[in-house]
């Protein structure tokens, strides 16, 4: 052992150890942006990674159904019961009429945010592995115009934001994690205002919280928070999720509130990433 | 007198060869496991780069050990060259043990792997969460560091279990025994 430490061998690792060293170091000034080599790995290996994702969550799907085979059987026997109640309620008028509502409500989102950019909609690849915050990656990047702090959307709210940017492959961290922070506003009266912002407790569950909300506040159970847009990260008035409880903080001073993400941020088979809207900041970082 | 051919040099080469393809090919599948779905899973390429170290040099085992480490990085969203760093070390320092102090067993390895792995994991827990000072940050060490270093320990024997079904048919033997030299010199004289 003692003349491998003298032996040039020796050397020649100690210098490799410190290369590696240097590639992390140098990792740390690209500003979100993957090293050339990670986003030519990422582009090679997508198509294997989206065909194992797929086996995989087949895989998972055929377990989850066999281990859970009687509490499925107790909820469907449950689901039938209401879905025999619900028929006998619903009548085909009230059916069309929920129909045409959704499709206004859809027609309306797009003329609301006309000045929203974009991207085509954005295939979940898998989640970043053994993350408690469900940070998941997507297949689309650098080419089709994301860049990192974008936000990241479904139909129904705000997912998350863009952290790290390949070519064809972004990361994307999710309002579940509390490195992310977004300025909120309950959409009912537009005053009561906090930031949103998991914790490892809440992201467990697949909730959030608003924290940071004024003693004085009038939210209630079923408000609907959006985003206030005051960061210039993230376009205002897109819903984040719905109020489940308020209770005081920790430290007495302010109010905080469990979130129930509009989008079940847990099963996202695809997002939209916004690339641009009225009132971007350019540069910065709200979280 | 020779004892091995020309020819016999020749198909340890290409054994080598097959050997490490093999390798890398079992280290790609580790990868493309720990992206799929979206339970907790193991640190596969932790037992993968240690059962490869086992039976390498030091270059190679450092060079597999950063393959390793960064392929991790990537599937885990870690800073790019954190994990290659450790487990370029942690190779070499396997790949010495072997070398020096260690025999080839399965339980130096899976003494060996539980202790990397929680190092591992350990220090994936300090930097990443308890730094910060997240609350309730110890949830995430009992919850998922030690989860994910269990099945890690757990997972390590199919690993390495794959690792020595590749080294039984294309590592080629470092000595020959004295029979087979022997026999190789009878041969060689009735020629």
């Amino acid at each position: 052992m003692r003349d491998f430490v003298k032996s040039t061998k020796f050397k020649v690792l100690l210098g490799f150890l410190a290369f590696l060293i240097g590639i992390m170091v140098y990792s740390v000034t690209k500003g979100g942006y993957s090293l050339s080599g990670v986003s030519l790995f990422n582009t090679v290996s997508k198509p294997f990674r989206t065909v194992s994702n797929s086996i995989s969550r087949n895989m998972e799907g055929t377990l989850d159904r066999l281990a859970h085979s009687d509490e499925y059987y107790e909820e469907n026997q449950r689901l039938k019961e209401e879905i025999g109640e619900l028929n006998r309620r619903l009548t085909e008028y009230e059916a069309l009429k929920t129909e045409v509502e959704e499709l206004r409500e859809l027609v309306s989102i797009k003329q609301e945010h006309e000045d929203f950019e974009y991207t085509q909609a954005c295939s979940v690849i898998g989640y970043v592995t053994n993350d408690p915050f469900m940070a998941f990656t997507i297949d689309k990047g650098k080419e089709e115009g994301i860049t990192p702090n974008c936000p990241v959307v479904t139909a129904e709210g705000l997912v998350g934001i863009t952290v790290e940017v390949s070519d064809h492959m972004t990361t994307v961290r999710t309002i579940l994690s509390p490195d992310l922070s977004v300025a909120a506003v309950s959409s009912k009266n537009n005053k009561d205002m906090g930031i949103v912002e998991g914790d490892i407790p809440s992201a467990e569950q697949g909730i959030t919280r608003l924290i940071h909300v004024d003693k004085n506040n009038n939210l209630k159970v079923g408000d609907l928070i959006v985003t206030s847009g005051i960061s210039g990260l993230f376009p205002k008035d897109y819903s984040i999720g719905k109020v489940k409880s308020v209770s005081r903080d920790s430290n007495g001073l302010s109010d905080c509130a469990v979130i129930e993400p509009c989008s079940d941020i847990s099963r996202l088979s695809s997002v939209y990433v916004i690339t641009d809207f009225t009132g971007k900041r350019e540069e910065g970082n709200e979280n | 007198m020779r004892i091995r051919s020309t020819r016999e040099q020749r198909i340890r080469g290409v054994r080598s060869v097959l050997r490490w393809i093999l390798y890398y090919v079992v280290i790609f599948l580790c990868f493309l496991i720990m992206t799929s779905g979206t339970w907790m899973k193991p640190i596969l390429l932790v037992p993968a780069a240690i059962a490869i170290a086992v039976n390498s040099g030091q270059y190679s085992s450092a060079l597999t050990g950063a393959v390793c480490g960064f392929l991790i990085d990537i599937a885990c969203g870690k800073l790019t060259g954190y994990n290659a760093v450790l487990l370029a070390f942690f190779s070499i320092i396997v790949s010495l043990l072997y070398e020096y102090y260690l025999r080839n067993k399965f339980v130096n390895y899976i003494v060996i792997t539980a202790v990397i792995s929680y190092i591992q994991c350990w220090l994936d827990y300090k930097f990443y969460y308890e730094m910060w000072e997240y609350e309730n940050v110890e949830m995430i060490f009992s919850q998922i560091s030690m989860k994910v270093w269990a099945i890690t320990i757990i997972a390590s024997v199919f690993v390495y279990l794959v690792i020595e079904l590749i080294n039984r048919f294309f590592l080629p033997k470092d000595h020959i025994t004295i029979e087979e030299a022997v026999n190789t010199a009878i041969r060689s004289e009735r020629k």
